[in-house]
């Protein structure tokens, strides 16, 4: 792109200077490719520091990528639990732990599909759910390890006063078990420090949840 | 690149380059083929150009190509070693100091997730009042219900078995003594009022003026000017979160008063 112009300018002032213009425009030429070169290298480093994140950043069959997938899925249902359960329970603990869990798991669906729409993944992947964790857990009719099926969630949405604080903290105590393992097979396989931030807080935070949920269970059977 | 470079346009360009004229002709030429593409085709038409009206002046030219040739070479791995540590300066800054060494290296603060561990350890929820080895408290077991933190400035002091349940949230709660200038409580105010994640209160029995809280970590100072608060803030609110950025500050108690109380049931729809 500046070659041309330049090569211009060295023909405009080779007359104007005749002693020296064998030497001025030898001297402008090593300026040039010096400066061409510093421009280069930069462009260089700066293209190798555009191009790293993409090429180390996680792939679509990838671990990471099955984990934000599958876990947007197991949270999407435990927020309808908790919103459900925020809505009709009755001990107010149970509200507000609902409450808690529908917030904060929408807001880690926002995370993990942000880190898919970083890494340039769609949602849905090409492989069928579960298939990245290695451990051999699978999807059973539709459902991940945890998940309630179609027929608890109707009975959780159709159920009145204490009965659906019963249903709710059994149904959520499954989902958070299945959670955590879900969390494990992540944890044990990823290096991807964010993915193993996250997947860290959401395991302390849901195990300490299953410590306060199975105490509030005792307290809604009684 | 340093000997071309002062010897160069004043006096010595007839001696140097006639002496060097008849050795330098070959070697410059075959050096330039060789030594690259980058430097060949700016050269080679300018050269052309120059031969046209005045003879004596390409052997001149020619002399002095030969020694940009190693200079280009030099040079060229010169920028490639500053493109590559560029790149590592540019790798690192993406990788900034994470928040906990930052709030580490404040001037005063205490770091219990560090110097005490266990006092911090909860097994679940538990009600009504609770002693606290730390005053404010900075974490460990907490009500079920917490402190509303949404930017709240409460007037009176506010039950710690819910602001540690707001700690625990990521929420900062900055605490002064009663009786603090009322310009100074006006100062924390207005870091507070109106941000998430953010609560403010009196204390009763602070040894220092003013006190910050975060989930395990404490900065007490003398002056609602101090510095230190922002930096705290910035460092901590959110950050500090056991359970993550989202997890709530809405939906907890927002009455004042040193008892903690019980969640009120709500008529159900």
């Amino acid at each position: 792109m500046t070659a041309p112009a330049t090569t211009d300018s060295e023909h405009d002032e080779a007359p104007t200077a005749p002693d020296e213009g064998g030497r001025a425009p030898a001297r402008r030429y090593g300026l040039l490719a010096l400066a061409a070169m510093l421009v280069v290298g930069l462009l260089l480093g700066y293209a190798g520091g555009l191009l790293t994140p993409g090429l180390t950043r996680p792939g679509d069959t990838s671990i990471e990528a099955g984990f934000a997938r599958d876990m947007t899925t197991h949270h999407s249902q435990a927020v309808e639990m908790s919103l459900t359960a925020y809505r009709s329970a009755t001990l107010p603990e149970v509200r507000q732990m609902a409450v808690d869990i529908a917030t904060g798991q929408q807001g880690e669906i926002g995370a993990m599909q942000t880190w898919l729409r970083e890494w340039e993944l769609s949602p849905t992947g090409s492989q069928s759910p579960m298939s990245w964790m290695s451990d051999g857990a699978t999807v059973k009719n539709g459902l991940m390890p945890g998940m309630a099926t179609p027929q608890e969630m109707a009975a959780l949405r159709d159920a009145q006063g204490i009965e659906v604080d019963r249903q709710f903290l059994t149904l959520m105590i499954n989902h958070h078990l299945g959670g955590i393992h879900m969390i494990d097979a992540v944890l044990g396989e990823t290096d991807n420090a964010e993915v193993l931030r996250v997947a860290r807080t959401m395991k302390a935070t849901q195990q300490s949840e299953l410590n306060n949920l199975r105490q509030l269970q005792a307290q809604a059977r009684g | 690149m340093s000997i071309s470079t002062p010897g160069g346009p004043e006096r010595r360009p007839t001696v140097v380059s006639t002496g060097k004229k008849p050795a330098a002709g070959r070697p410059a030429s075959g050096a330039k083929a060789g030594s690259g593409k980058p430097t060949g085709k700016p050269a080679g038409s300018p050269r052309a150009g120059g031969k046209g009206p005045r003879k004596p002046i390409a052997p001149v030219k020619v002399s002095q190509g030969r020694a940009w040739g190693p200079i280009a070479l030099f040079v060229a791995v010169g920028v490639l070693a500053a493109g590559i540590i560029g790149y590592g300066a540019w790798a690192s800054f993406q990788g900034a100091k994470p928040w906990d060494k930052r709030a580490n290296a404040i001037d005063g603060i205490v770091n219990i997730r560090k110097s005490d561990p266990d006092s911090l350890k909860y097994e679940a929820h538990k009600s009504g009042p609770l002693t606290y080895k730390y005053s404010p408290p900075v974490g460990g077991v907490h009500n079920a219900a917490w402190q509303n933190c949404m930017g709240d400035v409460y007037d009176a002091p506010i039950a710690s078995e819910h602001a540690v349940h707001s700690l625990e949230h990521g929420a900062v709660w900055i605490t002064y003594r009663p009786g603090l200038p009322q310009d100074q409580i006006d100062k924390l105010a207005g870091k507070v009022r109106g941000v998430e994640k953010m609560m403010l209160s009196p204390y009763e029995g602070l040894d220092k003026p003013i006190s910050l809280q975060a989930w395990g970590f404490q900065l007490k100072v003398d002056n609602a000017d101090d510095k230190r608060i922002d930096e705290f803030i910035k460092d901590l609110r959110v950050n500090a979160s056991v359970e993550g950025p989202t997890a709530l500050c809405n939906t907890g108690i927002t009455a004042t008063g040193t008892t903690p109380r019980e969640l009120q049931q709500q008529p159900t729809q």
